[in-house]
């Protein structure tokens, strides 16, 4: 199935507050076809308040936003036709069977019986809970709710898929499978997938890029990468050279073309260079000095360490306000 | 602009709903408890009384009733009298309390169980208009409350009919006051008290909060309609009607009122 090539999400400013309480300030940012944009922050940031404000559940106070073109306050509606939601807590009705679930899903997003019956027999088959189709969902464990929550989410084949905390209460096994489902939902068909989650790991695997927020400010958006490179100059590579460098050496590295600082490790050294292309000119330099290299490993920050590069900075500079 | 009523999502929420309380049992024993007793055991001891007993005499107590109700009542056989007043005019009061018991513990349930079982969330993210998931909510309490009374009627008239049949030697329930109580006065009576807890229900976090709060509405709703019920029965068709007529105009301004407050953004919050 086509999907549009245009960019699916604009936030423009959104805003939105309960009462006294700013849930959300002044945010705006982007989502293109086809990418996993990582809405990162801990609880309270306003996560899953941007998933609704942009689906149409909750109306902003302030600014607006497009959802594939629509304006989810204007017509909620006509956006949740084409979007679909794991939220939180899966949210399934425990007194209903996994397929009834999903079934009157698919009646209320328009299906006739049959159509949605189908859907909802392809979905459980997909994510491995066809066995337990005619059971109540009050015996599920967390893990299978998620899938079948998943499944309801996708029945409609939407164009965006905004998945809130998908991974919390689940074990390391159900964790690793539902973050495999969710990397090869986006690739599919180009759909759009806003990851709203506090787990940094699961985020670093799956996103193109990531905003993070904190009490319901945007602190930073962008790829990983491009952040990284707006926190930190060069590119840390680990160098293996079976025993710790000596003094000299460390010296040699430090004074090299391109290198902007080393330090020894147990194994070897710790450089920073400017760029990847600086590694083998370091590498060729040392085995010309009859040095062994046993490995050379570049090392760019992961997006838990952009993640908390960024909070730190932003605390840092509250601290320096409030001073 | 006003959006088409989209019947196909409404219908798919009330078969949710419907489909959840058929299998609660906290929910359905009560509902069936209640009508049971009043449309089946107390009937039937009732018959049961009125055939075992010779000499019943009712005088003391016909004498304090409006002259016009009193009078066809005392020109029955005596033995007929007891089943007469007792059947066909005291319990029609009691009557009231089967659809509104029925369509208030439903519509506690209709928003703030959802809340309390954590599936409101999934509900508004889906594409149903604040108006139609509203209808929805509403129907899918009405709905059970009527067949609930209606259904209990039926087995009152079979019950009552058959027990009574050696006294009576006749079928004499359904009356035409019984058939403007249950067509018309019940359902207005549980649309009236669904206006009110539809949206106190929207309000609450839990249905227990629901039925508390609406408890201080609907308890003394019970009353005012267990008071205009017992005149309903025992003055005129006409005052029947119209009794029931207000009813209805009152839930419909519930109703209307309850749909234009309504709206996600508001249930989200308490969420």
């Amino acid at each position: 199935m086509g999907r549009t090539s245009e960019t699916t999400i604009v936030a423009d400013g959104l805003s939105r507050s309960f009462g006294t309480h700013r849930a959300l300030v002044d945010l705006s940012f982007d989502a293109q076809p086809g990418e996993v944009l990582a809405v990162l922050g801990p609880n309270g940031a306003g996560k899953t308040t941007t998933v609704r404000l942009l689906n149409g559940v909750l109306a902003p106070d302030g600014g607006s936003s497009r959802v594939l073109g629509i304006d989810p306050a204007v017509d909620g509606n006509a956006v949740r036709r084409r979007t679909g939601v794991l939220t939180e807590n899966a949210g399934l009705d425990d007194r209903l069977t996994a397929w009834e679930n999903l079934v009157v899903t698919g009646r209320i997003r328009g299906m006739n019986k049959t159509d949605a019956g189908d859907k909802a027999n392809a979905m459980l088959q997909r994510f491995g809970m066809v066995d337990r189709a005619d059971q109540r969902v009050q015996g599920f464990s967390t893990g299978q709710r998620k899938r079948v929550a998943l499944g309801r989410a996708l029945l409609h084949d939407p164009d965006i898929l905004f998945l809130d905390e998908p991974t919390s209460g689940l074990d390391p096994e159900a964790t690793r499978d539902v973050i495999d489902l969710i990397g090869t939902l986006a690739a599919e068909h180009g759909r759009t997938v806003v990851l709203c989650t506090h787990f940094l790991g699961e985020a670093g695997r799956l996103a193109h890029r990531m905003a993070v927020l904190d009490r319901g400010h945007l602190l930073a958006f962008g790829a990983p990468a491009d952040l990284a490179g707006e926190i930190w100059k060069g590119l840390d590579v680990a160098l293996d050279l079976g025993a710790a460098a000596d003094e000299g050496l460390v010296e040699m590295l430090a004074g090299s073309r391109g290198v902007l600082a080393a330090r020894p490790t147990a194994s070897g050294a710790h450089i920073t260079v400017n760029d990847r292309s600086i590694i083998p000119l370091v590498v060729a330099s040392l085995t010309s000095r009859e040095v062994p290299v046993y490995g050379a490993v570049p090392m760019p920050p992961t997006l838990e360490d952009v993640y908390f590069a960024v909070v730190n900075e932003s605390a840092a500079n509250e601290k320096a306000v409030s001073a | 602009m006003s959006e088409r009523i989209d019947t196909n999502a409404i219908r798919a929420v009330m078969w949710k709903d419907l489909t959840a309380i058929r299998r609660s049992k906290a929910i359905v024993l009560p509902m069936l408890l209640v009508p049971l007793l009043l449309f089946v055991f107390l009937p039937a001891a009732v018959g049961f009384a009125a055939r075992a007993v010779t000499d019943v005499n009712i005088d003391g107590f016909l004498g304090r009733l409006p002259g016009d109700v009193a009078a066809p009542i005392r020109q029955l056989p005596e033995r007929e009298q007891l089943v007469v007043l007792v059947n066909g005019y005291l319990l029609a009061p009691l009557f009231l309390i089967v659809p509104l018991m029925v369509s208030v513990v439903l519509a506690a349930d209709a928003f703030a169980g959802e809340k309390e079982r954590k599936t409101i969330e999934g509900l508004l993210h889906l594409p149903i208009s604040d108006r139609d998931l509203f209808l929805a909510k509403l129907l899918g309490a009405f709905v059970p409350a009527v067949i609930v009374s209606w259904a209990g009627f039926v087995c009152f008239a079979i019950v009552t009919n058959t027990i009574a049949w050696p006294v009576m030697h006749r079928l004499f329930i359904p009356t035409r006051l019984w058939g403007v109580m249950i067509l018309w006065v019940a359902p207005a009576v549980a649309a009236l008290g669904l206006g009110v807890m539809v949206r106190v229900s929207a309000r609450a976090r839990t249905s227990q909060e629901a039925n508390q709060l609406g408890g201080a509405v609907i308890l003394p709703l019970i009353f005012i309609a267990l008071g205009q019920a017992t005149g309903l029965l025992l003055v005129a068709l006409p005052v029947a009607l119209s009794v029931g007529a207000v009813l209805w105009i009152l839930a419909i301004i519930l109703v209307r009122g309850g749909i234009t407050r309504f709206s996600r953004d508001r249930i989200a919050l308490r969420v």
